[in-house]
Protein backbone atom coordinates (compact mmCIF):
# COMPACT_ATOMS: atom_id res chain seq x y z
CA UNK A 1 0.00 0.00 0.00
CA UNK A 2 2.70 2.59 0.74
CA UNK A 3 4.95 1.18 -1.73
CA UNK A 4 2.18 1.88 -4.25
CA UNK A 5 1.36 5.27 -2.76
CA UNK A 6 5.18 6.29 -3.62
CA UNK A 7 5.77 4.60 -6.77
CA UNK A 8 2.20 6.61 -8.26
CA UNK A 9 4.04 9.70 -6.20
CA UNK A 10 7.47 9.35 -7.68
CA UNK A 11 5.59 9.00 -11.34
CA UNK A 12 3.43 11.92 -11.06
CA UNK A 13 6.58 13.78 -9.85
CA UNK A 14 9.53 12.18 -12.80
CA UNK A 15 6.61 12.75 -15.51
CA UNK A 16 5.90 16.41 -13.73
CA UNK A 17 9.55 17.49 -13.96
CA UNK A 18 10.53 15.62 -17.35
CA UNK A 19 7.39 16.36 -19.43
CA UNK A 20 7.14 15.67 -23.15
CA UNK A 21 10.74 13.88 -23.40
CA UNK A 22 10.74 11.71 -20.29
CA UNK A 23 11.07 8.00 -20.36
CA UNK A 24 8.02 8.02 -18.65
CA UNK A 25 6.28 9.85 -22.16
CA UNK A 26 7.81 6.79 -24.19
CA UNK A 27 6.05 4.36 -22.23
CA UNK A 28 3.23 6.17 -22.97
CA UNK A 29 3.48 5.95 -26.56
CA UNK A 30 3.98 2.63 -26.33
CA UNK A 31 0.54 2.12 -24.34
CA UNK A 32 -1.03 4.02 -27.24
CA UNK A 33 0.73 1.52 -29.57
CA UNK A 34 -1.06 -1.27 -27.87
CA UNK A 35 -4.48 -0.46 -27.29
CA UNK A 36 -5.11 1.69 -30.50
CA UNK A 37 -5.16 -1.47 -32.68
CA UNK A 38 -7.79 -3.25 -30.37
CA UNK A 39 -9.83 0.62 -29.97
CA UNK A 40 -9.86 0.07 -33.34
CA UNK A 41 -11.54 -3.23 -33.38
CA UNK A 42 -13.70 -2.23 -30.80
CA UNK A 43 -15.25 0.72 -32.18
CA UNK A 44 -15.89 -0.79 -35.65
CA UNK A 45 -17.99 -3.78 -33.67
CA UNK A 46 -19.43 -1.21 -30.82
CA UNK A 47 -20.24 1.67 -32.83
CA UNK A 48 -23.81 -0.23 -33.52
CA UNK A 49 -24.46 -1.08 -30.41
CA UNK A 50 -23.31 2.18 -28.92
CA UNK A 51 -25.51 4.02 -31.15
CA UNK A 52 -28.72 1.71 -30.66
CA UNK A 53 -28.08 3.16 -26.41
CA UNK A 54 -27.96 6.48 -27.31
CA UNK A 55 -30.42 5.72 -29.47
CA UNK A 56 -32.74 4.94 -26.70
CA UNK A 57 -31.71 7.58 -24.30
CA UNK A 58 -33.13 10.12 -27.29
CA UNK A 59 -36.06 8.51 -27.72
CA UNK A 60 -38.95 11.07 -27.23
CA UNK A 61 -37.01 13.35 -29.65
CA UNK A 62 -36.36 10.69 -32.36
CA UNK A 63 -40.43 9.87 -32.33
CA UNK A 64 -40.97 13.68 -33.03
CA UNK A 65 -38.46 13.69 -35.82
CA UNK A 66 -39.85 10.26 -36.85
CA UNK A 67 -43.52 12.12 -37.80
CA UNK A 68 -41.84 14.52 -38.99
CA UNK A 69 -39.88 12.83 -41.53
CA UNK A 70 -42.52 10.55 -42.26
CA UNK A 71 -44.43 13.38 -43.30
CA UNK A 72 -41.39 14.42 -45.19
CA UNK A 73 -40.90 11.06 -47.12
CA UNK A 74 -44.70 11.47 -48.34
CA UNK A 75 -43.97 14.72 -49.79
CA UNK A 76 -40.71 13.44 -51.39
CA UNK A 77 -42.07 10.11 -52.61
CA UNK A 78 -43.41 12.47 -55.79
CA UNK A 79 -39.90 12.94 -56.65
CA UNK A 80 -38.35 9.87 -56.80
CA UNK A 81 -34.01 10.56 -56.54
CA UNK A 82 -32.41 7.30 -57.88
CA UNK A 83 -28.91 7.27 -56.70
CA UNK A 84 -29.50 8.94 -53.85
CA UNK A 85 -26.88 7.45 -51.68
CA UNK A 86 -23.94 7.54 -54.47
CA UNK A 87 -24.37 11.09 -54.70
CA UNK A 88 -24.64 11.81 -50.74
CA UNK A 89 -20.98 9.90 -50.40
CA UNK A 90 -20.23 11.81 -53.28
CA UNK A 91 -21.06 15.19 -51.85
CA UNK A 92 -19.02 13.65 -48.75
CA UNK A 93 -15.69 13.40 -50.77
CA UNK A 94 -16.02 16.54 -52.38
CA UNK A 95 -16.50 18.37 -48.97
CA UNK A 96 -12.95 16.94 -48.14
CA UNK A 97 -11.49 17.78 -51.45
CA UNK A 98 -12.89 21.08 -51.33
CA UNK A 99 -11.35 21.12 -48.29
CA UNK A 100 -7.66 20.23 -49.95
CA UNK A 101 -7.85 22.45 -52.51
CA UNK A 102 -8.94 25.51 -50.92
CA UNK A 103 -6.26 24.94 -48.14
CA UNK A 104 -3.67 26.23 -51.31
CA UNK A 105 -1.32 24.14 -53.32
CA UNK A 106 1.57 23.33 -51.15
CA UNK A 107 -0.53 21.64 -48.50
CA UNK A 108 -0.66 17.99 -48.13
CA UNK A 109 -3.32 16.55 -46.10
CA UNK A 110 -3.93 12.73 -45.24
CA UNK A 111 -7.74 11.40 -44.30
CA UNK A 112 -7.88 9.45 -41.08
CA UNK A 113 -10.61 7.89 -39.48
CA UNK A 114 -11.36 8.28 -35.35
CA UNK A 115 -11.05 5.25 -33.86
CA UNK A 116 -11.84 5.92 -30.19
CA UNK A 117 -12.19 9.22 -27.85
CA UNK A 118 -10.50 10.40 -24.87
CA UNK A 119 -10.91 7.99 -21.85
CA UNK A 120 -11.72 10.75 -19.18
CA UNK A 121 -14.56 13.25 -18.53
CA UNK A 122 -11.54 16.17 -17.72
CA UNK A 123 -9.89 16.17 -21.32
CA UNK A 124 -11.61 15.98 -24.85
CA UNK A 125 -9.48 14.08 -27.32
CA UNK A 126 -10.02 11.33 -30.17
CA UNK A 127 -7.75 8.93 -31.51
CA UNK A 128 -6.94 8.85 -35.02
CA UNK A 129 -5.70 5.81 -36.93
CA UNK A 130 -2.49 7.38 -38.57
CA UNK A 131 0.86 7.92 -36.60
CA UNK A 132 4.29 8.52 -37.52
CA UNK A 133 4.03 5.78 -39.94
CA UNK A 134 1.48 7.85 -42.53
CA UNK A 135 3.75 11.16 -41.61
CA UNK A 136 1.56 13.08 -38.87
CA UNK A 137 4.06 14.82 -36.74
CA UNK A 138 3.22 16.96 -33.11
CA UNK A 139 0.81 19.95 -33.21
CA UNK A 140 -0.41 19.05 -36.97
CA UNK A 141 -3.80 20.65 -37.47
CA UNK A 142 -6.94 18.74 -37.99
CA UNK A 143 -10.17 19.77 -39.72
CA UNK A 144 -13.59 18.61 -40.72
CA UNK A 145 -15.26 18.42 -44.15
CA UNK A 146 -16.30 22.15 -44.97
CA UNK A 147 -13.36 23.13 -43.90
CA UNK A 148 -14.59 23.03 -39.94
CA UNK A 149 -11.94 23.02 -37.44
CA UNK A 150 -11.18 19.96 -35.23
CA UNK A 151 -7.63 20.56 -33.29
CA UNK A 152 -4.30 19.62 -33.48
CA UNK A 153 -2.23 16.85 -32.86
CA UNK A 154 -0.64 16.36 -29.53
CA UNK A 155 0.73 12.72 -29.09
CA UNK A 156 1.87 10.42 -32.05
CA UNK A 157 1.92 6.66 -32.03
CA UNK A 158 3.72 4.69 -35.41
CA UNK A 159 0.41 3.85 -36.61
CA UNK A 160 -2.16 5.89 -34.21
CA UNK A 161 -2.54 9.76 -32.56
CA UNK A 162 -4.09 11.49 -29.70
CA UNK A 163 -5.86 14.79 -31.07
CA UNK A 164 -6.93 17.38 -28.75
CA UNK A 165 -10.06 19.09 -30.01
CA UNK A 166 -10.36 22.76 -29.69
CA UNK A 167 -13.21 22.45 -27.09
CA UNK A 168 -10.49 20.84 -24.47
CA UNK A 169 -10.13 23.49 -21.57
CA UNK A 170 -6.16 23.42 -22.64
CA UNK A 171 -6.78 24.36 -26.37
CA UNK A 172 -6.14 28.23 -27.53
CA UNK A 173 -6.93 29.27 -30.95
CA UNK A 174 -6.28 32.73 -32.09
CA UNK A 175 -9.84 33.06 -34.31
CA UNK A 176 -11.08 36.53 -36.26
CA UNK A 177 -14.45 37.44 -36.33
CA UNK A 178 -15.80 37.21 -39.95
CA UNK A 179 -17.55 40.60 -40.25
CA UNK A 180 -15.23 43.13 -37.72
CA UNK A 181 -12.47 41.08 -38.71
CA UNK A 182 -11.31 41.35 -35.03
CA UNK A 183 -8.39 39.00 -33.24
CA UNK A 184 -9.47 37.39 -30.22
CA UNK A 185 -8.77 34.11 -28.11
CA UNK A 186 -10.84 30.94 -27.91
CA UNK A 187 -10.51 29.30 -24.82
CA UNK A 188 -12.42 25.31 -24.86
CA UNK A 189 -14.74 24.92 -22.05
CA UNK A 190 -15.58 21.54 -22.72
CA UNK A 191 -18.99 20.48 -23.02
CA UNK A 192 -20.08 24.08 -22.60
CA UNK A 193 -19.46 26.75 -26.07
CA UNK A 194 -15.93 28.01 -26.16
CA UNK A 195 -15.06 31.42 -24.51
CA UNK A 196 -13.49 33.88 -26.77
CA UNK A 197 -11.74 36.86 -24.67
CA UNK A 198 -9.33 39.89 -25.48
CA UNK A 199 -12.20 41.34 -27.80
CA UNK A 200 -11.98 45.19 -27.71
CA UNK A 201 -15.26 46.38 -26.12
CA UNK A 202 -15.73 48.88 -28.90
CA UNK A 203 -15.85 46.66 -31.62
CA UNK A 204 -20.03 45.82 -32.48
CA UNK A 205 -20.64 41.83 -32.42
CA UNK A 206 -23.77 39.67 -33.60
CA UNK A 207 -24.78 36.78 -32.29
CA UNK A 208 -24.81 33.95 -35.89
CA UNK A 209 -21.15 35.62 -36.35
CA UNK A 210 -18.62 33.18 -38.23
CA UNK A 211 -15.25 33.06 -36.44
CA UNK A 212 -12.27 31.61 -38.59
CA UNK A 213 -9.05 31.16 -37.22
CA UNK A 214 -6.55 33.87 -37.92
CA UNK A 215 -3.18 32.42 -39.16
CA UNK A 216 -0.03 34.79 -37.75
CA UNK A 217 3.37 34.42 -38.35
CA UNK A 218 5.49 37.03 -35.39
CA UNK A 219 9.10 37.48 -37.83
CA UNK A 220 11.46 35.27 -36.58
CA UNK A 221 9.04 33.87 -33.92
CA UNK A 222 6.12 31.94 -33.65
CA UNK A 223 3.47 31.60 -36.07
CA UNK A 224 0.12 29.81 -35.62
CA UNK A 225 -0.53 26.14 -35.33
CA UNK A 226 -3.05 26.72 -37.62
CA UNK A 227 -3.54 27.69 -41.57
CA UNK A 228 -5.87 31.20 -40.91
CA UNK A 229 -9.64 30.87 -42.53
CA UNK A 230 -10.97 27.75 -40.60
CA UNK A 231 -14.16 27.72 -39.63
CA UNK A 232 -14.19 27.61 -36.37
CA UNK A 233 -17.53 28.03 -35.00
CA UNK A 234 -20.47 30.65 -34.82
CA UNK A 235 -20.83 33.70 -31.85
CA UNK A 236 -23.82 32.07 -29.49
CA UNK A 237 -23.77 34.79 -27.08
CA UNK A 238 -22.47 38.10 -26.02
CA UNK A 239 -23.16 39.56 -22.67
CA UNK A 240 -23.01 43.53 -23.15
CA UNK A 241 -21.32 44.58 -20.31
CA UNK A 242 -20.07 48.10 -20.73
CA UNK A 243 -17.88 47.98 -17.54
CA UNK A 244 -15.78 45.19 -18.66
CA UNK A 245 -12.22 45.32 -20.43
CA UNK A 246 -13.23 42.87 -23.06
CA UNK A 247 -16.45 41.65 -24.72
CA UNK A 248 -17.49 38.09 -23.37
CA UNK A 249 -18.41 35.82 -26.08
CA UNK A 250 -19.38 32.40 -26.60
CA UNK A 251 -18.53 30.62 -29.52
CA UNK A 252 -20.81 27.49 -30.46
CA UNK A 253 -18.31 25.18 -32.51
CA UNK A 254 -18.96 24.72 -36.13
CA UNK A 255 -18.01 20.42 -35.75
CA UNK A 256 -20.27 18.18 -33.60
CA UNK A 257 -17.42 16.45 -31.97
CA UNK A 258 -19.45 13.31 -30.93
CA UNK A 259 -20.27 12.16 -34.33
CA UNK A 260 -16.83 12.79 -35.98
CA UNK A 261 -16.16 10.17 -38.35
CA UNK A 262 -12.94 11.01 -40.71
CA UNK A 263 -10.93 14.06 -40.29
CA UNK A 264 -8.12 15.27 -42.67
CA UNK A 265 -4.65 16.08 -41.17
CA UNK A 266 -3.04 18.72 -42.25
CA UNK A 267 0.88 17.69 -43.28
CA UNK A 268 2.77 20.50 -44.32
CA UNK A 269 2.96 23.83 -46.96
CA UNK A 270 0.96 26.56 -47.53
CA UNK A 271 0.94 30.09 -45.45
CA UNK A 272 0.56 29.25 -41.90
CA UNK B 1 -0.38 -15.93 -12.61
CA UNK B 2 -3.80 -16.30 -13.22
CA UNK B 3 -4.90 -13.36 -10.98
CA UNK B 4 -2.36 -11.36 -12.97
CA UNK B 5 -4.37 -12.24 -16.69
CA UNK B 6 -7.63 -11.51 -14.90
CA UNK B 7 -6.56 -8.38 -13.99
CA UNK B 8 -5.45 -7.48 -17.26
CA UNK B 9 -8.11 -8.77 -19.80
CA UNK B 10 -10.79 -6.87 -16.81
CA UNK B 11 -8.61 -3.67 -17.04
CA UNK B 12 -8.11 -3.25 -20.56
CA UNK B 13 -11.73 -4.23 -21.86
CA UNK B 14 -12.51 -1.45 -19.10
CA UNK B 15 -10.45 0.93 -20.72
CA UNK B 16 -11.51 -0.27 -24.35
CA UNK B 17 -15.31 -0.03 -23.21
CA UNK B 18 -14.72 3.51 -21.90
CA UNK B 19 -13.04 5.00 -24.84
CA UNK B 20 -15.70 3.57 -27.56
CA UNK B 21 -18.74 2.45 -26.33
CA UNK B 22 -19.10 4.94 -23.14
CA UNK B 23 -18.23 7.75 -25.79
CA UNK B 24 -21.15 7.55 -27.54
CA UNK B 25 -23.39 6.59 -24.37
CA UNK B 26 -23.42 9.70 -21.65
CA UNK B 27 -25.64 10.22 -19.03
CA UNK B 28 -26.35 14.19 -19.58
CA UNK B 29 -22.81 14.93 -21.10
CA UNK B 30 -20.86 12.43 -18.39
CA UNK B 31 -19.02 9.24 -18.95
CA UNK B 32 -18.62 6.57 -16.40
CA UNK B 33 -15.46 5.91 -14.76
CA UNK B 34 -15.06 2.36 -15.06
CA UNK B 35 -11.86 1.78 -13.30
CA UNK B 36 -13.38 3.76 -10.47
CA UNK B 37 -15.98 1.42 -10.58
CA UNK B 38 -13.39 -1.74 -11.04
CA UNK B 39 -11.28 -0.48 -8.29
CA UNK B 40 -14.11 0.10 -5.94
CA UNK B 41 -15.97 -3.68 -6.81
CA UNK B 42 -12.54 -5.24 -6.49
CA UNK B 43 -12.41 -3.96 -3.07
CA UNK B 44 -15.23 -4.93 -1.55
CA UNK B 45 -14.56 -8.21 -3.14
CA UNK B 46 -11.18 -9.26 -1.80
CA UNK B 47 -10.42 -6.33 0.68
CA UNK B 48 -7.79 -3.18 1.19
CA UNK B 49 -4.94 -4.65 -0.39
CA UNK B 50 -6.12 -6.47 -3.09
CA UNK B 51 -8.02 -3.26 -3.73
CA UNK B 52 -5.17 -1.06 -3.27
CA UNK B 53 -2.85 -3.12 -6.25
CA UNK B 54 -6.49 -2.94 -8.71
CA UNK B 55 -6.18 0.61 -8.32
CA UNK B 56 -2.35 1.08 -8.89
CA UNK B 57 -2.77 -1.44 -12.07
CA UNK B 58 -5.61 0.34 -13.21
CA UNK B 59 -5.20 3.90 -12.56
CA UNK B 60 -1.26 3.50 -14.24
CA UNK B 61 -3.30 1.72 -17.13
CA UNK B 62 -5.29 4.85 -17.83
CA UNK B 63 -3.04 7.74 -16.97
CA UNK B 64 -0.86 6.47 -19.96
CA UNK B 65 -3.72 7.25 -22.22
CA UNK B 66 -4.06 10.71 -20.69
CA UNK B 67 -2.65 13.88 -21.78
CA UNK B 68 -1.66 14.64 -17.53
CA UNK B 69 1.37 13.95 -15.46
CA UNK B 70 1.09 10.10 -15.41
CA UNK B 71 0.39 8.98 -11.57
CA UNK B 72 -2.74 10.51 -10.25
CA UNK B 73 -4.99 8.34 -10.99
CA UNK B 74 -2.82 5.49 -10.09
CA UNK B 75 -2.82 7.59 -6.88
CA UNK B 76 -6.00 8.08 -6.39
CA UNK B 77 -7.45 4.47 -7.24
CA UNK B 78 -4.87 2.54 -5.28
CA UNK B 79 -6.15 5.33 -2.24
CA UNK B 80 -9.46 4.37 -3.05
CA UNK B 81 -9.12 0.40 -3.35
CA UNK B 82 -7.72 0.24 0.32
CA UNK B 83 -9.75 2.74 1.79
CA UNK B 84 -12.79 1.43 0.12
CA UNK B 85 -11.42 -2.44 1.24
CA UNK B 86 -10.82 -1.02 4.96
CA UNK B 87 -14.41 0.00 5.27
CA UNK B 88 -15.74 -2.80 3.87
CA UNK B 89 -14.33 -4.71 6.87
CA UNK B 90 -16.40 -3.02 9.06
CA UNK B 91 -19.80 -2.78 7.04
CA UNK B 92 -21.85 -5.95 8.07
CA UNK B 93 -24.71 -5.34 5.46
CA UNK B 94 -26.19 -8.04 3.77
CA UNK B 95 -28.19 -6.24 1.47
CA UNK B 96 -27.73 -6.72 -2.17
CA UNK B 97 -28.06 -3.13 -2.70
CA UNK B 98 -24.72 -1.92 -0.54
CA UNK B 99 -22.48 -1.79 -3.81
CA UNK B 100 -24.15 0.58 -5.33
CA UNK B 101 -24.32 2.82 -2.63
CA UNK B 102 -20.97 2.44 -1.83
CA UNK B 103 -20.00 2.58 -5.74
CA UNK B 104 -21.73 5.75 -5.77
CA UNK B 105 -20.02 7.25 -2.94
CA UNK B 106 -16.68 5.95 -4.22
CA UNK B 107 -16.70 7.20 -7.32
CA UNK B 108 -17.74 10.75 -6.37
CA UNK B 109 -15.18 11.27 -3.52
CA UNK B 110 -12.04 9.74 -5.93
CA UNK B 111 -13.43 11.99 -8.65
CA UNK B 112 -13.14 15.09 -6.48
CA UNK B 113 -9.74 13.79 -5.39
CA UNK B 114 -8.58 13.79 -8.74
CA UNK B 115 -9.69 16.75 -9.31
CA UNK B 116 -8.25 18.35 -6.58
CA UNK B 117 -4.74 16.51 -6.95
CA UNK B 118 -4.64 17.80 -10.60
CA UNK B 119 -5.61 21.51 -9.34
CA UNK B 120 -2.30 21.03 -7.06
CA UNK B 121 -0.49 20.05 -9.44
CA UNK B 122 -2.01 23.29 -11.58
CA UNK B 123 -3.11 20.89 -14.59
CA UNK B 124 -6.74 21.48 -13.98
CA UNK B 125 -8.39 23.82 -15.83
CA UNK B 126 -12.13 23.47 -15.39
CA UNK B 127 -13.66 25.26 -12.56
CA UNK B 128 -15.11 23.18 -9.26
CA UNK B 129 -18.65 23.53 -10.32
CA UNK B 130 -17.94 21.14 -13.82
CA UNK B 131 -15.98 19.15 -11.30
CA UNK B 132 -19.12 18.52 -8.55
CA UNK B 133 -21.20 18.15 -11.96
CA UNK B 134 -18.82 15.37 -13.13
CA UNK B 135 -18.40 13.61 -10.01
CA UNK B 136 -21.94 13.44 -9.13
CA UNK B 137 -22.76 12.43 -13.06
CA UNK B 138 -20.37 9.62 -13.25
CA UNK B 139 -21.17 8.06 -9.37
CA UNK B 140 -24.61 8.11 -10.69
CA UNK B 141 -23.81 6.53 -14.26
CA UNK B 142 -21.31 3.71 -12.62
CA UNK B 143 -24.07 3.22 -9.44
CA UNK B 144 -26.13 2.73 -12.69
CA UNK B 145 -24.45 0.25 -14.24
CA UNK B 146 -23.06 -2.31 -11.16
CA UNK B 147 -25.90 -4.27 -11.12
CA UNK B 148 -24.55 -5.47 -14.55
CA UNK B 149 -21.05 -5.58 -13.59
CA UNK B 150 -21.12 -6.76 -10.16
CA UNK B 151 -21.43 -9.94 -11.17
CA UNK B 152 -19.24 -10.28 -13.69
CA UNK B 153 -16.54 -9.08 -11.95
CA UNK B 154 -16.90 -10.96 -8.73
CA UNK B 155 -17.10 -14.13 -11.18
CA UNK B 156 -13.67 -12.95 -12.35
CA UNK B 157 -12.15 -12.45 -8.48
CA UNK B 158 -13.75 -15.95 -7.62
CA UNK B 159 -11.89 -18.10 -10.74
CA UNK B 160 -8.55 -16.15 -10.03
CA UNK B 161 -8.27 -17.21 -6.56
CA UNK B 162 -5.95 -19.29 -5.57
CA UNK B 163 -7.19 -22.96 -6.01
CA UNK B 164 -4.95 -24.26 -3.12
CA UNK B 165 -7.22 -24.99 -0.81
CA UNK B 166 -6.07 -27.46 2.07
CA UNK B 167 -9.44 -29.28 2.89
CA UNK B 168 -9.34 -31.73 6.15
Amino acid sequence: MVALVSVSLLTITVDYREGNNGPLASLGRVALTVISPLQEVMSKVTHPVGNFFSTLVRLPAIRAENERLKNHVAELESQVATGATDEQRLHELEGLLEVTQSLGPNVRTTAAQVIASGVSNFEWTITINKGSNQGIKLDLPVVASGKRLVGHVIRVAPDSSIVQLIVDPDSAVAGRLAISRTTGLLTGQGDRDMRMGLVDTSIEVQAGEQVVTAGYRIPGGAQSLYPPGILIGTVSHVVPDVAALEKFITVAPAVDFSSLDIVLVVLSGGPR
Amino acid sequence: MRRFLTLAAVIVTALLLQTTVFADVRLLGARPELMYLLTIVFAMLEGPSSGAITGFAGGMAQDFLLNQPKGITALTLTLLGYAVGLLRQYVVSPSPVLPVFVVAGGTFCGVLFYGLVSFLLGQFNSNALYLFRVAALSAVYNAILTPLVYPVLRRAAEASRSQRVVRW
